[in-house]
This record gives structure tokens, sequence and C-alpha cells, in this order.
């Protein structure tokens, strides 16, 4: 039974609700819907989950983008109703008719609106009664926008809307129903094998998507989580983190690499330095407090391009010759008249050729098809403005899309954070995180420069007790910029470590603490844990993920499973995420700029800092609208 | 005495050889001229009076997400705030003669009033109005105040820096909204509890000075703690309430500023 069903503007005025299901709904689901998902463009996607003590809920939403209208239906998550989608265009349809901006009531709908619920629910009913007589479904509806696997972020779902009203069928249902990024994919892998299962399980109202096997191949590939041999139905019942849990815990204890036949050492090697206070510390050079200005400081200047508009027509070179007489003259003629409103086919290659554009910006491919979606879904229907061409609709509505992801959703004054710390007389904890070798270490430097260089003081932790050389490599940065270090040498458990230099530093009074942790790859199990337990047991007030902007694809798969497996693996209720992201590398790549837009996109977490160059003054901000323009060029 | 009179010969002088010359010259070239003449000088005083009537008369509604803009904005419009409001993703914008005035007769020049939407994604909205902004209306929550109080403040502080504002010295009104519920708080302990916040904002922006690149201007005395007072635009203070439809103050701030 449908929990809610409300049309509201663009605007935020809610037009119509029906008041024949007059329950309240627990929580704000709307408002979640509207800040964390179509707000965030990600309005392309199938529903939204939404959890609040003593309900959970699963919204569907469709918009009217000439009027500026939204409809969303809100109903109960164990119950799959097949009929929500079609409800909604049906109301859509009928709602636009008898639409009048200047009128704020619409009681009159409320008739017309249970007719249509009457009939939805009547054609659902018959659907799922002529699928029961045993038609084989072999695939998902819409299986290929979920087989992406990499993309999880806990409120994705595909509804599936399989037949939950069937008595009879208990967990076979469940097969059907249960979705999660990871499991679809064997989820098709099983449709395949067991095609009785599916008798009675799939939906599928509409098209059947073909099996795409090379789809399979790349989820195989792309670490759908140790469910290779688990064929049983019943397996799916678990989640998929508990099932990650119940991975061989045998992976505990990271064995020494033993690279020859040779006997292992005996004994440890621990290379800790005894601390010796200024030793033969005396040849390096203490770097001037001043080395310049941090960039951060620095007021961007960028040359401001002529905007190049004739240039915007990629999409047409694809055209063959006739077509593309045909498509232009016809496209020109609609762009003077401005009648024409906007289909799926028309903006399909506008789409598509700014997709390609964005993937050769080095932003990651579901990152890019979802943005386009997202787009489309905000442009389709919408009259198109006279002399407009449909190109430069996209394009603008793209440039919207873009500014607003990239624009951070919170403030991102870390100087003011820091002040609100210092008045409570506690340090600011900033622990770095990331994969190897993107340069942890190099922009903590730059960050305690820059940190100086506005009279705050600092102190590093070096927690990172793994790499040979990373202590020492701390140690000297902290004699160039005469600020304290706390370290502990090598093979110590980091966690304690960067209590410890918390302690310490409360004690002596830094106003900052920057931890520096090991580079570890985001599937690597123990070390993971290792991290999630440093988090947990530390608190920080800022946890950043250094990224490198070389990455590609991989920056989804790291961004989304790091946040993972912070959620998972912490301990209290209110898990700690990733906070911020630190670009490095910036200076490497010319305009290739999507790794930003990738890692901003897929975490939700803003851009703090942009690392350029590896000298302490290399540090600056993230300057929106250079990077859109770079992007959309 | 003897000035006088040599001056008004002087001029008479003048005065003849000027006659004489403009009779030389050919009666149509006259005509043009003195046409040509006339023409600018009545679109100057044209464009002139023009210029001086476009005096905006946009009032902005901002503030954070939830502070009520939404339900200001229709009760101010249609008197009533109808089924409720969400979080808003576009502004909401409209000219009409508020609705407590629909009664008074005479002809009543209407507000243009725009509701920004308080989203910090939808923050570069904000950017595009004020240029043509008579006055401000931040609306600010009294009943959940000190938990978003450091993020009202950052945004006041932003919206007080902004070149626009500080140039044409925009007036803003701070409003509390929901003043209606018990536990909401009085608009003097808000009013101290941002002049505070704003201090204390001032003092970290202004360690990045030498490139402030947040903010264009710094408001407030140096060595003195902040207080509205200081700043070359006028700030006051109100009280309302978006549901009952207490929107009194607001109104008379709205009217006082844009003349009817």
């Amino acid at each position: 039974m449908l929990e809610q069903l409300l049309i509201f503007t663009r605007g935020g005025l809610i037009l119509w609700t029906c008041k024949e299901i007059g329950n309240a709904l627990k929580g704000s689901p709307i408002d979640t819907l509207i800040r964390s998902c179509l707000l965030e463009e990600r309005s392309g996607a199938v529903s939204f989950n939404y959890d609040a003590p003593g309900a959970a809920y699963t919204l569907k939403w469709t918009f009217h983008n000439d009027l500026g209208l939204v409809f969303v239906a809100v109903y109960q998550r164990i119950l799959h109703l097949l009929y929500v989608d079609d409800l909604l265009s049906m109301v859509k349809q009928s709602f636009s008719e008898i639409y009048d901006p200047k009128r704020m009531s619409y009681d009159d709908f409320d008739e017309t609106f249970r007719q249509l619920r009457i009939e939805a629910e009547a054609r659902a009913e018959e659907l799922r009664k002529t699928k029961q007589v045993g038609k084989p479904v072999s695939s998902v509806k819409k299986q290929g926008q979920v087989s992406k696997a990499g993309l999880e972020g806990g409120n994705k779902r595909v509804s599936e809307g399989g037949s939950k009203k069937d008595d009879g069928d208990g967990n076979k249902a469940k097969v059907s129903t249960l979705t999660n990024g990871h499991s679809n994919g064997n989820h098709q892998m099983e449709d395949d094998s067991q095609e009785t299962d599916l008798a009675n399980g799939k939906e599928n109202t509409s098209c059947n998507v073909a099996v795409d096997l090379s789809k399979l191949q790349k989820l195989r590939s792309k670490g759908v989580r140790g469910r290779g041999g688990v064929r049983k139905t019943d397996s799916i019942g678990n989640k998929s983190s508990k099932v990650a849990a119940a991975e061989p815990a045998k992976k505990a204890t990271k064995k020494n690499r033993v690279w020859d036949d040779a006997a292992p050492k005996q004994s440890k090697l621990d290379f800790t330095d005894s601390v010796d206070d200024n030793g033969n510390n005396d040849h390096v050079d203490i770097v001037a407090a001043d080395q310049g200005e941090s960039m951060m400081d620095k007021e961007e200047v960028f040359s401001s391009d002529s905007e190049s508009e004739d240039d915007d027509e990629p999409g047409s070179d694809e055209k063959p010759a006739e077509a593309k007489k045909k498509g232009w003259f016809s496209s020109v003629f609609q762009s003077i008249t401005g009648k024409a409103n906007l289909e799926k086919t028309d903006l399909g290659p506008a789409l598509k050729a700014l997709k390609e554009r964005l993937m050769t910006k080095n932003v990651a491919e579901e990152i890019a098809e979802k943005l386009c979606e997202s787009v489309e879904a905000s442009l389709e229907g919408k009259k198109l403005s006279s002399f407009t061409r449909i190109s430069s609709t996209v394009q603008a509505a793209m440039e919207d899309a873009l500014v607003r992801i990239l624009t951070p959703r919170r403030s991102i004054d870390i100087l003011r954070d820091v002040h609100a710390a210092k008045e409570q007389r506690k340090p600011y904890v900033v622990v770095f995180v990331g994969v190897n070798g993107v340069g942890k270490s190099t922009n903590l430097a730059k960050v305690a420069y820059w940190l100086q260089q506005h009279k705050v003081s600092v102190m590093m932790a070096a927690c990172d007790t793994f790499r040979s050389g990373a202590v020492e490599q701390l140690r000297t940065h902290a004699r160039r910029l005469q600020i304290p270090i706390f370290e502990k040498g090598y093979e110590k458990d980091p966690a304690v470590v960067a209590k410890e230099a918390i302690q310490e530093a409360t004690r002596n009074g830094s106003d900052v603490v920057l931890v520096d942790t090991a580079g570890r790859m985001q599937d690597n199990e123990p070390l993971m844990r290792a991290l999630s337990k440093l988090i947990n047991l530390n608190q920080p007030d800022l946890v950043l993920f250094v990224g490198e902007a070389l990455v590609g694809n991989d920056a989804v798969d790291q961004l989304s499973k790091f946040n993972q497996k912070l959620s998972d693996l912490s301990t209290s209720g209110n898990p700690r995420l990733i906070d911020g992201i630190l670009l490095t590398k910036f200076d490497t790549i010319d305009d290739k700029v999507g790794a930003a837009l990738s890692m901003v996109y897929i975490s939700g977490s803003p851009v703090m800092f942009v690392g350029c160059g590896q000298s302490y003054t290399d540090l600056k901000k993230l300057n929106v609208k250079a990077i859109v323009k770079t992007l959309l060029k | 005495m003897e000035n006088l009179e040599d001056l008004k010969i002087l001029a008479e002088q003048w005065s003849h050889q000027g006659i004489e010359y403009l009779q030389k010259i050919p009666p149509t070239q006259l005509y043009a001229a003195i046409g040509v003449l006339l023409f600018t000088t009545i679109l100057l005083f044209l464009s002139v009076r023009l210029v001086r009537r476009t005096k905006s008369n946009t009032v902005l509604l901002s503030g954070l997400s939830g502070s009520g803009k939404t339900v200001l904005f229709y009760q101010l419009r249609d008197g009533s705030s109808h089924q409720g409001t969400v979080t808003s993703m576009e502004p909401n914008e409209g000219t009409f003669v508020l609705h407590s005035e629909n009664t008074k007769k005479g002809k009543i020049k209407p507000v243009h009033l725009v509701d920004v939407p308080g989203h910090s994604r939808l923050r570069p909205k904000l950017e595009e109005f004020l240029p043509q902004a008579a006055a401000i209306v931040f609306v600010v929550d009294a009943l959940e105040f000190l938990p978003n109080c450091r993020a009202a403040s950052e945004y006041l502080y932003d919206i007080l820096t902004n070149a626009n504002v500080v140039k044409k010295k925009i007036p803003v009104l701070l409003c509390c909204n929901k003043t209606d519920k018990l536990t909401a708080h009085t608009k003097e302990f808000i009013r101290k509890q941002m002049e505070k916040e704003i201090e204390k904002l001032r003092a970290s922006r202004s360690a990045v000075s030498t490139a402030d690149i947040a903010n264009d201007f710094t408001i407030g005395i140096e060595g003195e703690v902040f207080s509205f007072s200081h700043c070359s635009n006028k700030v006051t203070v109100a009280e309302a309430s978006g549901l009952t439809g207490e929107t009194v103050q607001i109104e008379d701030f709205i009217r006082e500023y844009i003349k009817p």
C-alpha cells in the first residue's frame, strides 16, 4: 500500500497530497530525498531508500520538467509495489492537464487519483497473474544500469518490484528483490542457471534486457566479494556486508614475505633511531619561516577565454552525411521556432557526445553515465526556448549540474574549525588516508606549512609505521619547518601512536595534529581494519582522503570502498566517513581534470585542498568555475 | 556704475554680432540644428526620469535551508502557506502587492519578491540576484538556532561582505522566524549571538588578510567588537512567524524601502 503520494513544485510548495491515505510519514523522507539525491545529481537513479526509527521507506519520483513539478511516491520497503512507476506516469499526465500556476489547491484531483490508483492496481494484478503462468524471464529489468558494481553508496538500489504479494513464494521472491550493487552480479548469473526460480519471481513489465556477457565478465573481475562459488538462493538472504565479514578471518595477520628460499630472519627489522635531540642533524637546512606565500592564499588568476560556441558540435560529425543534412536542418528549424518538447531521442546524441567529452577528460565512466542520466531526467519534456539548439541547452544544464556537484555542501573553512577547536582547548586532529604513493606525506608537510603561515601551531604524528623511511621523512619535514613531531618508530600499532600523539598535543598546547598513515589498497581487509581502528579510537575532526588527479576509473572504487569499510567496521552507531578530499599531482595533468569530479560525486565530500607541485607552497583551493570550464571545453 | 554700463554695451555688441552671424546661416540648417538640440534634450530628460523610476523593487528572502523562507514567501503573497512546503530546489519569484495590502485603496507599487533556496549547493543562485536587490531579508530559525548558529552566521557574513551589498548599502533585516513556538529564542538573544559569531569569523577570516579570496570586503571597525551598527548598510532585527501569518514587521521593513 502506498504510504503517500506528493506533488510539489521545484520551488518547494506542495500542491497536492493524497488525503485518503492519511498516514503521517515518519521522519522527513521527502526532504532527505531532495537533499541527498535530487540535488546531488542522482536523479537518474530508480529509487531512493530512507530509514527512520520505526519505518523503512522507498521513494520513487518523476519530473515534469516543463512545468517544474515533481511527483513523489512513498511506500514501505518490504512491500514491492509493481504499479508505482505506472501510477506516477499516469498521475503526471493527468495532473499536467489541470495544472495552473495560479491555483494553489487541487482538491478535485482526489477523485481522479483514486480512479487512477484503482486502475493501476488492477493492471498490476493482471500482469502478475499472466506471469505466473510460467514465462521464464531471463533477465532483470534495468540490469544494465545496476550492474555497475562499483556503485554502492547505501542508497542506491534497483527496485525490481518482484511479486511480493504472492504468498507461495516466500524466499523465492526474496531472490528477486534483494539487490545490492554487488549481489546483482551473482544475481544475474543465478538467473541464467536457475530458470525455475524465475518462473514467478521476476517482474519485468516491459522490455527484457538481454544479458550482456561482457558485463558479466567485468562484474566478476571488479571484485564481487567472495561470492564466486556461492549459488544458493538462501545465501543471498545475507546482506553483502555479512558475507564480507564471513570471509576468512585467516587473513588477520600479515606474514612477512619470503622472497627466496633463504630461511627468514629471526629478528624483526627495526631501524628505529634512538631519538637524539640535535646529534647529527646540523647539516639539515632549517627552512626559513618564509618560503613565500602558500598558493592557498594567492588569488587564482585565470584567463577568461572567449566563449567558443561554434566548436561544440562534435556530435554532428558522427552522423552520416545525409542524415546530417536533414538533422541539421530540422534542428535549426526547431531551434528557431522553439516549440519542440525535448524527448529522450533528441537528447540522446547530445548527451552521448557530452559523455564522450567528459570521458576524454578523465572522468570515470560510471560517473559520466550517471551524470548524463541525471541531466536527461531534468531536461526531458522541457520546452526548448527559441533560438537555442538542443546541444546548447544540454550543455547549459550539464554546466549547472557540474557547478552544483562541485560546490561544497558544507563549509570548508579549516581555519575556522581550528579556531573553534582551540576555544574548546582540544587539538584539531586531521588524519590523512589514501592508497599507496598518492602523496600523503608530501602534502601533509604542505598543509603544515600553510597552517604555520596562519599562526597555528602544528604537530605531526608519524603513524606510518610500516614503510621504511616514512618516519625519517616526516622528521626531516618537521625539522625544516620547525614543528614538533611525535613518533614511536616502526612496527608499532598506529592507532596507539596516534592516541598518544593527541595526548601529547593536548599537553603541550598544539592547535592542530596532522596524522600520517601508511598507504593501503582499498581491497586489503586487514589494513582497512587497522585504519578503521585508528579512526574509531581517536575520533579525528577531519578524515582527509588523499587522491591523485592521475587516477582514472579506480577513483570510484577507491573512495566507495574506503567509505564502505569505514562504515562497516565502525564500532559506534555514527560511523566516521571521509570528510574531505585532498587532490594531489594536479600539476601533472593539463586539462584532464575529471578525477576531481569523479571523487566528489561518488563520495559527496568536498575537495578541500589541491596539491599542485612538490614544494611547500604548492597547495591551493579548488576553483570550481575553472574546472567546469575545462571539463566542458 | 560705469562698469555696469560698459558691460551692458559689451553685451549689446555681442548680441548684435551673434544675431548677424545667425542671420548669415541658411534657415534650413538653423531649423535642423534647433530640432536636433530639442530632440537630444528631450531624450536626456526622459532617460534621466526613467533611470530614476527603475529603482529596483526587488526584495530577497535568504537564509539557511529549513528556516522558513518559502512559507514566508507564500504568506506575504497569498496570506497562507497552503499545504506546506519542502526543501526548495529553485528560487520562487513573484511580483505582487503584499497580501495584507490588497484591501488598501489606491495604486500600490508591487514588490518583486524572490525566495532564494538556502541549500548550500545552491548558494551561487544568491549571487545572481544580489545585484538587483533593494533590500534583503535574512531569515533565521529561532527554534533551532544554536545548532545552526555557525552556519547561519557564515552565510550572513558572506552576504554582508559581498561587493554589491557594501557598495549599494543594501539594508538587511535579520528576521527570526518560528517565534510562535514556546521555545523559540528572542530576537535580542539571536542578535547578540550572531554578533559574537561574526566577530569570530572576522578574526579568522582576516587572518588570511593579504589575499582574502573568499570575501571582498571586511566589516566592522578594527579593534572593536563587532556590532551590527558598524555596518555601512543598515541591519535591523525583527520577529515573525510564517505558520501563523505574523509577518507585520517584515512588511513594514519592505515598505520602508520600497515606497508604495
